[in-house]
């Protein structure tokens, strides 16, 4: 008899040591309830205690959570249209608020997109499309993030890390028109290339045209000058050597001349009265 | 997470001979409970150990509460009130970004760039864990996120870089930008993961486009080839011309040297030739005047000798113009 009453009562004790310690774990927070009514948040992991069977736990995410909010087109100030997949990274910071706004994370997901896209619609159409995609998309995530940190947080106890964008895109037909004046640009570019290539041969054939018309010309110069000073210098050395007796000098060349000058071609007519045939008809000394 | 009382409620069935059992249980009461005990003690023994491998490292935790880290060799943690993860901190793992196992994930890939062109971009991010407790603890599903942030990175510098850029010059810059800025964003998310590298595997224009691109890079290689035919005109035609100058040159100091050296040569002829002349100027003059007129004559064919008498009256009428050659034998 005894033994069974000690079995039920150490029973009976495990059931409520089961029913009041809980563990929360590093990934994990908290509040407990007494019959619906909040009673404490438990934000730091480890062994915990509550009433047993009176008190409820309800366990929630600690850890940063994401999401991905569907595509949606927006307008941007410069009337372009542009697809944008917002993804937004958060966390509970306030778990009643949470537990008691949206419950679970389905449903801080739903409310958090709707925040999302409005803040992105409003941040969205006061930029140039450009700007979106190149050097604005940073201030103006920021922008949009700090607007619905502060709205999250207010309403759901959602801490909000960021939102970015995680596509910038153009809508499908937009993107066929895009193409078209890439392919216009290259086109253009291609052209570029060629007459490029065209203009640089010309420039070298007309360069080396020119670079060999000075050298032969150049070459040409300094062969004159060369050349008059052979003349120049022949001359002067002619000239000191005949110098010395002019006369006999013009007798000596006179003679050569004839020699070049009556080849045997040439027809001559002599007069036995020139010096020549001075003894031909008269043997006598003169 | 493992129940921490699981260890007993074995006992508490009820079966068709409820009363045989709970008398027969009465009688072994103690021997069933302790070796009851002894079963849990030693399955506690038994299941607290673990091992961590080289480049690995244990988190332990308390009560839920972490309460340690350990390295590698084998370890031990008390079951039911402690648990453990081991988390490789050495090894680099990878994700992919614009494809998957060498398939091309198109919506992934496309991507608008700074001058509003698209382009296709395709990535390696490779990261480790360098923080279990955060990798562990702070955020959910860190590869997803990883993904996702590594597509943000990319896109948010894509988006700043010209096409022409990004496909050519531009690439190590994005690829660096996109590292530091996904750091950054998995810092802000307490990931606990370093990124190691981000390796741009292709960018390139999209299919639609492709074949208007491969045209200019065609046209710069017409462009090449133009500028090497000209270059080629060039080596051609200028060593030829240096070497015609050349040939200027030289044969211009050549005639150079041969005007100075026939002038010495002919001065030198004539000053030896007058010194003897001056030794007997009447002879030598006769001598020199008959011997070059004998050689004139004497080459000469045609010749006609008129008396000194005659020749005062007939020869101005001698048909001096006629052509003869040949007629005359």
């Amino acid at each position: 008899m005894i033994a069974r009453a000690s079995l039920i009562v150490a029973a009976l004790a495990l059931l409520t040591l089961w029913s009041s310690a809980f563990i929360i774990d590093e990934r994990e927070q908290a509040i407990v309830t007494q019959f619906g009514e909040f009673k404490r948040a438990i934000t730091t992991p480890g062994l915990e205690w509550k009433l047993p069977f009176v008190q409820t736990v309800h366990r929630m995410e600690r850890r940063l959570l994401g999401s991905d909010a569907p595509p949606a087109e927006y307008l941007t100030l410069d009337k372009k249209r542009m697809v944008a997949d917002p993804v937004t990274r958060w966390r509970i910071a306030d778990p009643l608020k949470f537990f008691t706004t949206v419950h679970d994370q389905s449903g801080a997901r739903a409310r958090l997109d709707d925040i999302v896209l409005s803040e992105m619609r409003r941040e969205i159409s006061s930029h140039n499309f450009g700007d979106i995609v190149g050097n604005e998309r940073e201030p103006l995530m920021q922008a949009v993030a700090a607007r619905t940190g502060e709205k999250a947080l207010a309403e759901f106890g959602i801490e909000i890390i960021d939102v970015r964008i995680k596509r910038a895109d153009l809508p499908r037909e937009v993107q066929e028109s895009v193409f078209a004046r890439m392919r216009a640009e290259r086109d253009r570019i291609g052209k570029q290339y060629r007459s490029e290539g065209e203009e640089e041969a010309a420039k070298i054939r007309a360069d080396t045209d020119k670079e060999k018309t000075i050298m032969l010309a150049r070459a040409y110069e300094s062969a004159q000058k060369l050349r008059g000073e052979g003349d120049a210098l022949s001359t002067k050395i002619y000239a000191e050597a005949y110098s010395k007796d002019p006369e006999f000098y013009t007798f000596t060349r006179s003679l050569e001349a004839y020699e070049r000058v009556l080849t045997k071609d040439s027809t001559l007519v002599l007069s036995t009265g020139s010096e020549l045939f001075r003894y031909l008809g008269q043997p006598a000394k003169k | 997470m493992r129940d921490p009382f699981s260890g007993n409620g074995g006992p508490l069935g009820s079966g068709p001979d409820v009363e045989a059992l709970i008398k027969k249980i009465r009688g072994h009461l103690g021997r069933i409970i302790a070796v009851l005990v002894l079963v849990v003690m030693v399955g506690t023994v038994a299941f607290g150990f673990y091992s961590v491998g080289p480049g690995e490292q244990g988190v332990v935790r308390t009560f839920g509460r972490e309460s340690g880290k350990t390295g590698p060799g084998l370890r031990y943690v008390v079951p039911l009130f402690q648990q453990v993860d081991v988390v490789n901190i050495e090894q680099v793992r990878r994700i992919e970004v614009g494809f998957r196992a060498k398939q091309r994930v198109q919506s992934e890939a496309l991507m608008l760039t700074g001058d509003e062109n698209m382009v296709e971009a395709q990535m390696i991010v490779q990261y480790r864990v360098t923080d279990p407790s955060k990798y562990l603890f702070r955020l959910k599903d860190p590869e997803d996120t990883l993904s996702a942030a590594a597509q943000v990175a990319l896109r948010g510098m894509v988006g700043r870089t010209t096409i022409d850029d990004a496909m050519t010059t531009g690439r190590e810059k994005v690829q660096a930008e996109t590292r530091s800025w996904l750091q950054v964003l998995m810092n802000n998310y307490q990931s606990g993961v370093t990124i190691t590298e981000v390796k741009l595997q292709v960018v390139d224009a999209p299919d639609e486009v492709r074949e208007s691109f491969h045209d200019v890079v065609r046209a710069r290689e017409e462009k090449e080839q133009k500028i090497n035919q000209a270059r080629g005109y060039q080596a051609d035609l200028i060593p030829g011309a240096r070497g015609e100058s050349q040939q200027i040159a030289r044969s211009a100091e050549a005639y150079r040297e041969q005007r100075v050296l026939r002038a010495n040569g002919d001065s030198a002829r004539f000053l030896s030739l007058l010194e003897e002349y001056r030794k007997a100027e009447r002879v030598t003059r006769d001598r020199l005047h008959l011997e070059a007129i004998e050689r004139v004559l004497s080459a000469v064919q045609k010749k006609t000798i008129i008396d000194a008498q005659v020749s005062r009256g007939t020869l101005p009428v001698l048909p001096l113009g006629e052509p003869q050659t040949g007629r005359t034998p």
